[in-house]
């Protein structure tokens, strides 16, 4: 049965970019970000950020949390440095209260933007 | 957030020394991450002639001093008058006493052992406290623990004796580097506040640099 829509957590939707040595799939970062978020904050912890991995193309991702544990997660993703034995750096582009806004604010401007480094240079 | 509009430096990272190629991709990650500049620690001349074409972003030279017991005192006194900024890593209590009473040392990173005397001493001298952020980051279980309990007793030091503080990554290639926001979010584990993690990353680092500029007589002297 849903949760009544009054009883629903807030949540919040952080995208974020990835930089490695190799492409990494949506299974083993799902996996890296919630044991780095389980080792950071421990169980408890890791249940009040209830983060998720809700969207990944191998650059590009979507992290959900609960709102307000957006420094949290932010420390969870910084605190990836390696999987499966590939260096990872994660850059987290910004926070919305929607997948889209999400999505069109930060990864469609982010690839705008890369696709017209001059403009950007200019403004 | 206004707060993370500023210019943001990195004062303690090691890029493979020589290697052009390494120190140019760790500058354009770190102008991607919004820095406005990096200190590199053995930087040889040939870098720091790339850093003068890099535009709106600078490369600055840093000196990690040996953690020699019988020559710290000398190297520091040797090198205050350079360009360089001078760091040393407080891994003992003897190191990190020897750092704190001279004269002209820039940053003290991660003392150990550090302690109300030490702090008050290190104040008076004009030492900045340094927090070694990529432990943190590369470091997991008890190791992990015992860095943060050892980071937040050092914050209460250096908010009792008003001493001025650096957020570092450590970063020994472009990968282990993390942007401002970031940073300044595992500085809150150790329970540092945003203002607090921005004048750290810019307002303390942009105090040290203008220091170390050429330009610099003496604290309250200008020239005109």
């Amino acid at each position: 049965m849903k949760t009544l829509p009054t009883l629903r957590d807030k949540k919040r939707y952080m995208a974020f970019e990835v930089m490695s040595e190799q492409v990494i799939s949506r299974a083993e970062l799902s996996h890296e970000i919630f044991a780095s978020a389980c080792s950071l904050f421990g169980d408890a912890g890791c249940s009040d950020i209830n983060s998720n991995l809700l969207s990944y193309d191998g650059k590009y991702g979507i992290v959900r949390c609960t709102k307000g544990k957006n420094n949290e997660i932010r420390a969870a993703l910084a605190c990836i440095t390696k999987v499966r034995g590939t260096r990872i750096s994660i850059l987290a582009l910004g926070i919305s209260g929607t997948i889209k806004g999400a999505m069109e604010k930060f990864i469609q401007q982010t690839l705008i933007n890369k696709s017209e480094p001059d403009k950007e240079d200019k403004q | 957030m206004a707060l993370f509009d500023g210019k943001f430096y990195d004062l303690y990272t090691h890029p493979a020394p020589g290697d052009r190629e390494s120190v140019a991709l760790m500058a354009a990650v770190a102008k991607k991450y919004g820095y406005s500049g990096i200190a590199v620690t053995n930087l040889t001349e040939n870098d720091l002639d790339m850093a003068d074409k890099s535009g709106n972003f600078s490369i600055f030279p840093a000196f990690e001093i040996p953690n020699k017991r019988a020559k710290l005192r000398d190297e520091i006194k040797k090198r205050k008058e350079d360009a360089s900024i001078l760091i040393v890593k407080g891994t003992d209590e003897y190191l990190t006493r020897e750092a704190a009473e001279t004269e002209g040392l820039d940053i003290l990173l991660q003392p150990r052992k550090f302690n109300n005397v030490l702090a008050k001493i290190a104040s008076d001298n004009s030492v900045t406290l340094g927090f070694n952020i990529g432990s943190i980051i590369h470091m997991r279980g008890e190791a992990r623990v015992r860095e943060l309990v050892l980071m937040k007793a050092n914050l209460k030091h250096a908010r009792k004796y008003d001493m001025r503080m650096i957020l570092t990554g450590d970063p020994h290639s472009h990968y282990d580097l993390r942007s401002p926001r970031e940073m300044a979010a595992i500085s809150g584990l150790i329970g540092m506040t945003e203002k607090e993690a921005f004048d750290a990353m810019s307002t303390t680092p942009l105090g040290i640099l203008k220091r170390k500029s050429p330009d610099y007589v003496q604290e309250g002297i200008e020239i005109i």
